[in-house]
């Protein structure tokens, strides 16, 4: 009975052993671990040299679970609900951080970024849109991106395109000129959703304003607004006069930024990222593509530049948060570690320190064109809160399906809104 | 000695009882206790809604539209692949030149995982250049460029198809195997005795094969509740939600939207509706078994 006895005492144990596996794996002390989303084309071997500076600086071990860019959306949570965050993780700056800075999940980092004095080095518009979410600093942002219209350079030479649109009529003009000649005007891969919402950002941001645009993304006005039933409207014309490709749902933002490299499309609205999709096959940046802003619609209208910002967050129950809060001042103002991991990902970095001239010549520009606009705007899906941005994402989809639908499909939009923003 | 066999039963149990707490029941209770709160995923803050989650289901448009779609899905996931399979065995059976290479050919799907399948068919419905636009505008004459999943009319059933495309392989060969089970003596007395072809079919082969069809119903069933990966690759749900089943739903509104008390509430459904359909199984097996068994 007693050998009995002493088998089940060694099987508990070994039970015992079998289900820790299932709790969080905790670093060695010392280290400090970080979950982030720069995997393959994101440049995930950048990301790591950049790391490996800061544990040869440091003496800090680094230990890193990279995820990919979709997956790390959902796996992020499901590590928060198992409360084995990492003590650092990469997240995108606005709705999301605001998100998970309400449910107490992040640690502040006001003390660290005073006393890495990085009110000095980070740039201050993205520092006052992105780091601040209820009155403390929750986010150190690495580098942004700037959505604009990037083209294919020889085919808007052959249209006559001899200076970038400088008015909406402009614009409309060299579209209408592209279509006779039968190429596609914008080429848009609306597939995964996100890609349509920079058309919106920008038509409601020209015309109605980014105090407005704030507001609806507060939802502090409705969808079925007149300045967005104008905004949705102009889109509306140019889908209505074929300017942009057949079957935008069925394609991904890389399939339209195929179609500009060929040649089949001429342009295309999305984020500073292209260049590093369009350098990696080949494409010369300045010669066989540009970039221009998208154009003025309505005079009086403070000029905005969208785009999103990536950052570190620390987590609030950080086991190792002081070698936590050092990997983020040292990825911050180490301006070699900035200006590699930038290029690396097609970005623009936002230590102010940073030489443009390590940035190819469209970066440049595009460089330019933020630190000259009025305002810095996130885009659509992290402007608002998530549940929002799931049916202003789906909205954008359906509008593009069938836009003769324009007026129904913001009536349901205005009420399905609103009680997305109850939740 | 009887006491003995108890404790060493028990002993040996758990292991995989005990993995079957951490990874099923504990998950599962998990979602019953968050159907009642209004967590959002991250942190510990929540409040309990009572049943404020299952009230709201009921007014979810997105969540009838789910129901509707999973309905279909799990018909035709039912009715589809089973009558094809039905059909290749049929044709496949006995000696037919060439059949091992195309009970090869028919099977070889079932072993590609769900993501290469969706792959695999996204390129065959691709609008510009892919294979059934090329297809049909040579039996058309006409330039087809339709977007199969693209479009809300067809992005669902585009779906089904490629679903059906990768599932037949298995009932077929489910039915090869029930169909060997048929002695031939019985065949040929029909054949002496003037039956024709099509009443050996449906008054002896069907019927005895009735078995088989049980086994084909009941994995067809259970691999079209799990049916999730090929359209999370293929559309996602979408186009605007108009090919969301109900587990697309669920993670929508749990890992999309990070409304997790309300994706729990979905799954405590989601799980009453399969444990129904088990039990009714279950209760149809037994009658099966009385008359076949």
């Amino acid at each position: 009975m007693f050998s009995i006895t002493r088998r089940s005492l060694m099987l508990a144990a070994l039970l015992a052993s079998a289900t820790g596996v299932a709790g969080p794996v905790f670093a060695d002390a010392g280290e400090v671990t970080i979950s982030h989303y720069f995997t393959g084309e994101l440049g995930l071997k950048a990301f790591n040299e950049q790391v490996g500076k800061f544990e040869q600086a440091t003496g800090i071990k680094m230990k890193e679970s990279p995820v990919g860019h979709e997956d790390f959306k959902t796996d992020i949570l499901v590590r928060a609900a198992g409360h084995s965050l990492p003590d650092v993780f990469s997240y995108w700056a606005g709705a999301r951080v605001d998100f998970i800075v309400k449910s107490d999940s992040l640690r502040p980092i006001d003390d660290m970024w005073a006393s890495a004095k990085l009110d000095s080095v980070v740039a201050k518009p993205i520092a006052d849109s992105a780091t601040i979410y209820d009155g403390k600093r929750f986010l150190v942002p690495f580098n942004y991106h700037y959505a604009g219209v990037f083209y294919n350079k020889k085919v808007l030479a052959d249209a006559g395109m001899t200076a970038p649109p400088a008015s909406w009529d402009e614009f409309i003009t060299l579209c209408k000129t592209l279509k006779e000649k039968g190429i596609a005007p914008i080429a848009l891969g609306s597939k995964n959703r996100w890609p349509a919402q920079f058309w919106f950002d920008y038509l409601l941001l020209r015309t109605a304003g980014p105090d407005y645009r704030a507001k609806l993304m507060a939802g502090e006005a409705s969808y079925d607004d007149p300045q967005v039933v104008a905004a949705m409207g102009l889109w509306k014309e140019m889908l209505d006069q074929g300017f942009f490709v057949e079957n935008a749902n069925a394609d991904d933002w890389t399939d339209a930024a195929d179609k500009v490299a060929r040649g089949d499309a001429a342009m295309t609205l999305m984020g500073t990222w292209i260049t590093g999709y369009w350098n990696g096959v080949g494409l010369v940046p300045g010669q066989d593509y540009d970039f221009f802003p998208f154009p003025k619609i309505r005079d009086g209208i403070p000029n905005a530049a969208v785009g999103p910002v990536d950052g570190l967050v620390i987590s609030a129950n950080a086991a190792n948060h002081e070698g936590a809060e050092k990997f983020l001042a040292f990825m911050m103002s180490n301006t070699d570690v900035q200006a590699k991991w930038a290029e690396a990902q097609g970005a623009l970095s936002a230590n102010v320190n940073v030489d443009p001239k390590t940035y190819n010549s469209v970066m440049q520009d595009a460089a330019k064109t933020v630190a000259a606009a009025e305002a810095f705007a996130f885009n659509y899906d992290l402007a608002t809160t998530p549940p929002v941005a799931e049916v202003g994402l789906s909205m954008f989809t359906r509008f593009i399906d069938d836009p003769s639908k324009l007026d129904e499909i913001l009536k349901a939009v205005a009420v399905d809104a609103k009680a997305a923003f109850k939740q | 000695m009887e006491r003995h066999n108890t404790v060493w039963r028990i002993a040996l149990l758990a292991p995989p009882l005990s993995v079957f707490a951490v990874f099923v029941f504990w998950p599962l209770f998990s979602s019953f206790f968050y159907s009642v709160t209004n967590w959002n995923g991250f942190g510990s803050d929540y409040d309990f809604v009572g049943l404020d989650n299952f009230a709201k289901i009921f007014t979810d448009k997105l969540f009838m539209n789910a129901a509707i779609n999973t309905t279909i899905w799990m018909a035709a996931a039912i009715v589809v692949p089973t009558l094809f399979g039905l059909g290749l065995a049929l044709l496949l059976d006995g000696k037919v030149p060439g059949g091992r290479a195309f009970k090869t050919v028919f099977y070889l799907p079932i072993c590609l995982s769900a993501v290469i399948v969706g792959q695999i068919w996204i390129w065959i419905y691709q609008p510009d250049w892919g294979l059934l636009n090329a297809v049909l505008s040579n039996i058309n004459g006409e330039k087809m460029r339709y977007a199969w999943l693209a479009k809300p009319d067809t992005a669902l059933g585009s779906v089904i198809l490629a679903w059906s495309w990768q599932q037949t392989g298995l009932s077929m060969v489910i039915y090869l195997a029930g169909l060997t089970a048929i002695p031939e003596d019985l065949l040929e007395v029909c054949e002496i005795e003037g039956a024709k072809l099509w009443q050996r079919i449906v008054f002896v082969v069907l019927p005895l094969l009735t078995p088989s069809t049980v086994v084909v119903i009941a994995l067809s069933v259970i691999n079209s509740l799990k049916g999730f990966d090929i359209l999370y690759i293929m559309t996602g749900g979408g186009p605007f939600n108009s090919s969301d089943t109900l587990a697309m739903h669920m993670y929508n509104e749990s890992f999309r939207k990070y409304l997790m008390g309300y994706g729990s509430a979905i799954s405590v459904v989601l799980f009453l509706i399969a444990l129904t359909i088990i039990g009714i199984y279950f209760r149809q097996l037994k009658k099966v078994d009385r008359i076949y068994g």
